[in-house]
């Protein structure tokens, strides 16, 4: 059940990242993550008028894990200073390395160990990323040869 | 050096996903969305502000394109549900492969107003190869 919802969150992911670039084209990054985190508010205050049945007290809590939402515009700066720099696809591949060999290092922090299945299991989810990369890679310099054959003709 | 930035941002995503996690596991999902995108609204605010961005949202844009962030919700949920149960490298693993397909599959069809490219069935075998090493993960 919950690796259904992690994997739909991927999907749902590449949808609001195409809307969200999309919007930007008219507005600029910055502002479409304006857009993005208004709308998310007001989506996510409708939910707790409607869904919330914990009481208000306050909880002591750890105030880091507050930096989420800083992150979560952080990322969005630094993948724009990234992207024109590097091919697109790079970027993908990179952060999804990223992304895989920080997750093994959180749980091995949290539960203080980690099994080597995870551990074989990501070495070759990175093998396949890193295959689908290299068909990019050959498709992406077809289609620039082909522009140069239309342009020379 | 801009390679660098990538795998940074790549762990910056992980990071997020362990803190808004541990959030949850404290207030409950609803309470913490809003926390989540409040910090958030206030962190793009400040940058737009020091940027002196002149705003250029106006009516003239079509309405879905504001609706990006709703979607945002549900997969900021869906993603504490599951760091709270099966931990941050597999719901990243699995988020992974969803996003994977979703992408050849707009690409493929040349959904949501993007460009069409073809699907190259060599594709298939990177796509199992991540498939396959999600499932090793899941292994206890």
């Amino acid at each position: 059940m919950y690796y259904i919802l992690a994997f739909i969150a991927g999907t749902l992911t590449i949808i609001s990242m195409v809307t969200n670039s999309t919007l930007a084209k008219y507005v600029g990054t910055a502002q479409s993550t304006l857009v993005n985190f208004i709308t998310g508010l007001l989506v996510s205050l409708v939910m707790f008028f409607f869904f919330n049945n914990q009481s208000l007290a306050f909880i002591s809590f750890p105030l880091w894990a507050l930096l989420g939402g800083f992150l979560a515009v952080f990322i969005v700066i630094i993948t724009n200073l990234v992207i024109p720099k590097i091919p697109a696809i790079y970027t993908s591949l990179l952060i999804f390395v990223g992304q895989l060999l920080t997750g093994i290092i959180i749980d091995f922090l949290v539960n203080h160990s980690v099994n080597s299945n995870k551990i074989i299991g990501v070495s070759i989810i990175v093998l396949g990323l890193f295959f689908n990369f290299m068909v990019d890679k050959k498709d992406n310099k077809k289609e620039i040869n082909l522009k140069d054959e239309i342009s020379i003709s | 050096m801009y390679k660098l930035g990538a795998v940074f941002a790549g762990i910056l995503v992980a990071a997020m996903i362990f803190f808004n996690g541990t959030l949850t596991g404290y207030f409950g999902n609803s309470t913490t969305l809003v926390i989540i995108h409040t910090i958030g609204l206030i962190t793009i605010s400040l940058y737009l502000i020091l940027k002196r961005e002149k705003i250029l949202i106006n009516n003239k844009i079509p309405f879905y394109l504001f609706l990006g962030g709703a979607i945002g919700v549900i997969l900021v949920s869906f993603n504490n549900i599951c760091f709270m149960n099966i931990g941050v490298s597999l719901t990243i693993a699995l988020g992974l492969f969803g996003q994977t397909v979703m992408s050849l599959i707009i690409d493929s069809f040349g959904l949501l107003g993007l460009k069409k490219h073809k699907f190259d069935v060599k594709k298939l075998i990177g796509l199992s190869l991540i498939f396959i090493g999600t499932i090793i993960m899941s292994i206890n």
